[in-house]
């Protein structure tokens, strides 16, 4: 899937840069790319190394999973299938509650931890789990409670109430969320009906 | 008074591993270092797919695309409510960080911070995220081929959010 969406992306970008005359730019963009990646990497390995650290730490102490019970009320439901088998929940609990509160330098590296371990539980290994996707649709748009970069940029351009955004985009992103929770559970659902794994048992 | 919460959220939680390593007898930095290490090897697993990602990606920043699906799509969003002044914010959201937060300065600094459309431009960025790098972080690691219905479902929210955030912006500030 990853493979179609870079195909996609760059058909698209030589069509318009064609159409736009910036066809001479896009050689140097393809080495720039390739060589952020690796800066990327290099800040997210930092990142990484720090979090999945402390995450340790918290885990043996035992404060991961009292964070992820008070949170599994709601998670049971939105990922039901690692709560019951008793994967990955702590990481889980941890990515979603990070993304909430506007850190995603830690979010990034709580669910990349969390993708894998619910990977080594996949009896398909070339197939995203339902709870995969729902992780990774939460990602793109997780609740929002503290939008601290934001609130500071308006300041900055002397806003008069750089706060007034903070109603709004509690309400605008819970709702995002639960849509994405939602579509992603109802359509996990109906796919499983008719999904090769079903057929398999049958 | 948030940005000071926000502040303090970090050290609180780098505070509080910290603690434990200094009030218990238990090796907790053994436990950090090889918590690290998981994150580190995982890390250098990303690098691959992330490669290819970002050179579309890139490519996609200067092909010049932005204006072009703005200038095609303005007069539609126009039409349901979507103001045109944030069109090129909403293209680069989902494919770039630094390119839709470029986008949103620009956007503020135009406009002004309390006009409408940097106002839902605002909404808009604090309820989504950059889509594309997302699903392709998060996924990288696992070496997972067939995602199944993320990016369907991602674009439908960001479909969705672009919709609401315009909403709610007329509900709260017009």
């Amino acid at each position: 899937m990853l493979g179609k969406c870079f195909f996609i992306i760059c058909v698209v970008s030589v069509i318009c840069a064609a159409a736009t005359g910036n066809l001479s730019q896009l050689s140097n963009a393809v080495i720039d790319g390739a060589s952020s990646s690796v800066e990327l990497t290099l800040a997210l390995a930092g990142n990484m190394c720090l979090w999945c650290g402390i995450m340790e730490v918290l885990r043996r102490a035992g404060a991961v999973e009292k964070l992820s019970l008070l949170l599994s009320p709601i998670l049971r439901h939105v990922f039901p299938h690692s709560w019951k088998n008793n994967v990955a929940k702590g990481e889980i609990t941890a990515a979603i509650s990070a993304n909430m509160l506007g850190i995603g330098n830690a979010a990034t590296p709580f669910a990349i931890d969390a993708m894998r371990k619910m990977q080594e539980n996949n009896p398909d290994k070339d197939t995203a789990t339902d709870d995969m996707v729902t992780l990774a649709v939460l990602g793109t748009s997780s609740v929002n409670i503290l939008p601290t970069t934001l609130v500071a940029l308006r300041r900055s351009v002397g806003s008069a109430a750089p706060f007034r955004i903070i109603l709004p985009i509690w309400i605008c992103s819970s709702a995002c969320a639960v849509f994405g929770m939602t579509l992603s559970r109802t359509l996990a659902k109906c796919k499983k009906s008719i999904s090769k794994s079903q057929l398999r048992k049958e | 008074m948030s940005e000071f919460i926000s502040s303090l959220i970090l050290p609180a939680i780098i505070l509080l591993a910290g603690s434990f390593m200094f009030f218990s007898k238990k090796d907790y930095f053994g436990a950090f270092c090889s918590g690290a290490k998981d994150g580190l090897s995982t890390s250098v697993k990303l690098l691959p797919s992330l490669c290819a990602i970002m050179v579309a990606l890139k490519m996609f920043s200067v092909s010049g695309a932005v204006e072009l699906f703005t200038g095609f799509l303005a007069p539609i969003g126009e039409k349901i409510g979507v103001p045109a002044e944030i069109f090129p914010l909403l293209i680069t959201r989902p494919v770039s960080g630094s390119a839709s937060n470029g986008a949103f300065a620009e956007l503020i600094e135009r406009f002004g911070p309390d006009s409408f459309p940097s106002l839902c431009a605002a909404i808009l960025m604090g309820s989504s995220d950059t889509m594309i790098y997302v699903i392709a972080v998060y996924f990288s690691g696992t070496g997972v081929r067939h995602t199944r219905h993320t990016f369907p479902v991602a674009i439908a929210v960001m479909l969705f959010c672009i919709f609401l955030s315009c909403f709610i912006c007329r509900v709260f500030f017009t």
